[in-house]
């Protein structure tokens, strides 16, 4: 996946704290900058995605790699 | 004989029709016979929907639970803080009961048959408030916002509050809550929350809409 510019361990942590953490992530940070979140929480796929439709930002891309999920977002 | 309705139409209305009786009778109390008897066709119908009973009763209680979108919304549209978004978070659960307290029935019957399955979606539902709040509680603790306090206690504290009240209030009828709705229940609850673990609302977080306290 394409570099970032923050990163954001949000394993062992079950809705709606990822998408808690990277709100607060992404409103410390500057447009265009990416955000890569880490998670085990297999919802959290459907949550970014809604989220990233909500905020406006970009889901640049969604990997799985065994129980753990990686999102790279891109503030609008 | 039945009225010919489209696919859509048809899956909704064996929908309505089960989400009645299992609420009712339970996941064990209906048979797949007599949902097809209710909706007058034959039980070969149903199966052309959903290849089980349990298939049913799965999409049965996606149907009526609230969805997880919902949480995203609600943390989405918060200030971030512990009171504002769980105050969030528990209006979306108590608006999806207010919508179809048949779900509340559901949760009762589940816990008297003891599925594996329904138990554990039920448990997922309350997931969002254990984990939140005791993560949170703490966070606030670490930062010395409150005083230490046992999380995992505090957020089954929350969910036996707010069950008690939905069960009296919706199944029950008590009188104790009769002259508040479901939201001033839930602004109640969650004030009383707040005092009994320390934890002041910040200035930004929508006051609690107060009411009179049931007895």
């Amino acid at each position: 996946m394409s570099n970032f510019d923050m990163e954001l361990d949000a394993r062992g942590l079950n809705c709606p704290l990822p998408i808690l953490r990277a709100k607060k992530s992404i409103n410390s940070m500057t447009a265009g900058q990416v955000l890569r979140i880490i998670a085990t929480d297999p919802g959290s796929v459907k949550d970014f995605e809604a989220f990233c439709k909500q905020t406006g930002n970009e889901l640049l891309g969604t990997t799985q790699d065994g129980a753990e999920y990686q999102f790279n977002i891109r503030k609008s | 004989m039945a009225k010919r309705l489209k696919a859509t139409e048809r899956k909704a209305t064996i929908l309505a029709v089960a989400k009645v009786l299992f609420s009712d009778k339970g996941y064990h109390g209906v048979s797949v016979d007599e949902i097809a008897r209710r909706l007058g066709v034959s039980p070969a119908i149903l199966y052309r929907h959903f290849t089980s009973k349990e298939a049913l009763y799965e999409e049965v209680l996606n149907d009526i639970a609230c969805k997880r979108e919902s949480y995203v919304d609600a943390v989405v549209k918060s200030d971030g803080s512990f009171a504002d978004v769980l105050r969030k978070i528990t209006r979306i659960y108590i608006e999806s009961v207010s919508r179809d307290p048949d779900y509340l029935r559901m949760e009762m019957q589940s816990a008297l048959e003891g599925s594996d399955a329904t138990r554990q979606f039920f448990e997922n539902r309350w997931r969002p408030f254990t984990d939140f709040i005791e993560f949170s509680l703490k966070e606030l603790s670490a930062n010395n916002s409150i005083e230490p306090v046992n999380g995992r206690l505090a957020a089954m504290a929350f969910q036996g509050m707010v069950r008690e009240a939905l069960y009296s209030k919706c199944i029950y009828r008590s009188p104790r809550y009769h002259d508040l709705d479901l939201f001033e229940i839930s602004d109640y609850l969650i004030g009383l929350f707040f005092n009994a673990v320390g934890y002041t609302e910040p200035e930004s977080s929508p006051a609690s809409l107060g009411g009179t306290a049931p007895g």
